[in-house]
Parts: C-alpha cells; structure tokens; sequence
C-alpha cells in the first residue's frame, strides 16, 4: 500500500471546514548532530505525542488545540498503568499494548540485554497533533526539553509522533 | 515532532523520529526518520507482538549510528496486513468556533 497522503488530505479537510489553508512547516535541510558512542554506552531518551498519560494524572484533552503540556514519565512506570485520549487517530491498538506508540518494555528489554547503556530517567508525553503555535514549539517548549535532556545525560533521543 | 527534533538535534543531542506519516516527514525534514507504513498509532506494530517491536527499536538504534545524511529517511520494510485510513474525529463545534475566531 502507498504509504497515506497526510498533507493532502488535511489540506483538504481543513479547506471543507473553512479554515484557512494550514502553512506546513517546510525545510530543505536538517541540523545533525552524530551519535558520538557506542550505542552500549547511550542513554536513551523517548517522546511519544499520542495523548499518553499515568493513570494517576489528568488525563490529555482529545480533542485539544494547541495543547503545550509536557509530562514526565518515569523510566521504571509499568506499561499497563496509562491511559490515552487523542481523537486523532485511533489507539485501539495502543490502549491494549502501550509499546505500539511508546515502546518502554521494549527499551527497557534493550538496557538489560546491554544493547543500550541506559534508559533515561525520564521519558516524556506530549507536543500532541493539532499545535498551531509553531512558535511557541521552536522558540520554547522544545529548547525547554532539550535542556532537560541535558540534565539527564540523555545520548539519544527518540520521537514517536501520533 | 520533526521540529521537536530539529531543535533538540541541534541544542547537540542525537535524534531519531519514527514516522507513520511520510509525507508531513518530507517537508518537516527531522534529522533522521524511520519510516513504517502503518496506521498512525502502530508506529511499532501490532499489540503483543514484541518481535516486531524490538525489530522497529532496534532498526531506530541502528540509524541513530548509521546516519550520516542529515535529514535521511530509512523505510522500514513491514507490509500492513490490512488497509488502513486517515480520519481524525472532526473538531468541535467549540474548537471549530474558537479557530475561525483567529
């Protein structure tokens, strides 16, 4: 199967709601940092977007714009223990095995066989679909993450977008 | 996503993003993508299949190594079992009204 056509199908969508055309972000090249160790020796970080939450925090608004929250997750959280809501795409799959949009059994099968060096202390949740303040995104909410990366010593880092 | 990991990328750490959708990939243009084709919210496979997942995790690892492109797509090789579509919930009367207010 052709892999789905994401941006023409949202253009659309948008133009039969009346809103105006959505501008995409748009880039002909990419920074790049290389990985400067082995992957034995990395701590790894993951991001998912998909509405993810502890069962024991709020949970995200499904239908949210321009939500900005960003949770942490601990690294050691048991996979069965969240809840998600985003009517953004449908999560039968990921409300019954968390590890189809947030793999964290599955880096943490990777710590133990000593694949990767660690699992970062924290893991985060959120940056969910439909933000239209890009802004707000580049100029604050991601430099604020990454600095908390730095914190934790995170080597690399995984996003999983939902 | 792909511009939480531009920015990341560039504040020095190494980044991958494991995109469902390949087309909004192409324009973002995070520093490295891992592309499966499958439904937005199985971007690691099916439930309870652990094989696939590890495959997907480790195949994301490898390209945090291999990568010397920035901006590169690798796709993954998995074939949906079934097709599958694009349509998010329509937004409410509340959202709707709140965004055409701008």
């Amino acid at each position: 199967m052709e892999p789905i056509r994401y941006v023409a199908t949202l253009t659309e969508k948008y133009a039969a709601l009346g809103f105006p055309p959505y501008d995409w972000s748009r880039y002909d090249d990419a920074p790049f940092t290389p990985l400067d160790k082995p992957l034995s020796a990395c701590t790894v970080s993951l991001l998912t977007s998909g509405g993810v939450s502890r069962c024991a925090m709020p949970p995200f608004d499904p239908d949210a714009r321009n939500d900005l929250r960003l949770d942490e997750v601990p690294s050691n959280a048991p996979s069965d223990d969240f809840q998600i809501h985003d009517s953004y795409y449908n999560h039968d799959d990921a409300d019954r095995d968390l590890n189809c949009i947030f793999p964290i059994d599955r880096l943490r099968d990777m710590a133990r066989d000593g694949t990767i060096g660690a699992v970062a202390p924290r893991l985060w949740s959120g940056f969910m679909g439909r933000i239209y303040k890009r802004q707000a995104v580049l100029a604050d909410k991601a430099p604020a993450l990454a600095r908390e990366l730095e914190r934790d010593g995170v080597d690399l880092f995984i996003a999983v977008p939902a | 996503m792909g511009l939480v990991c531009r920015v990341v990328e560039e504040a020095g750490i190494p980044t991958v993003c494991v995109s469902t959708g390949r087309d909004i990939t192409t324009l973002v243009r995070p520093p490295r993508s891992y592309f499966v084709n499958a439904p937005m919210g199985n971007n690691f496979g099916a439930p309870g299949d652990r094989e696939t997942q590890s495959r997907i995790l480790r195949a994301v690892l490898d390209l945090a190594v291999e990568a010397r492109e920035p901006g590169c797509i690798v796709d993954d090789p998995m074939r949906w079992p079934r097709p599958f579509f694009f349509n998010p919930a329509p937004p409410s009367p509340e959202a709707r009204a709140k965004q055409l207010k701008k």
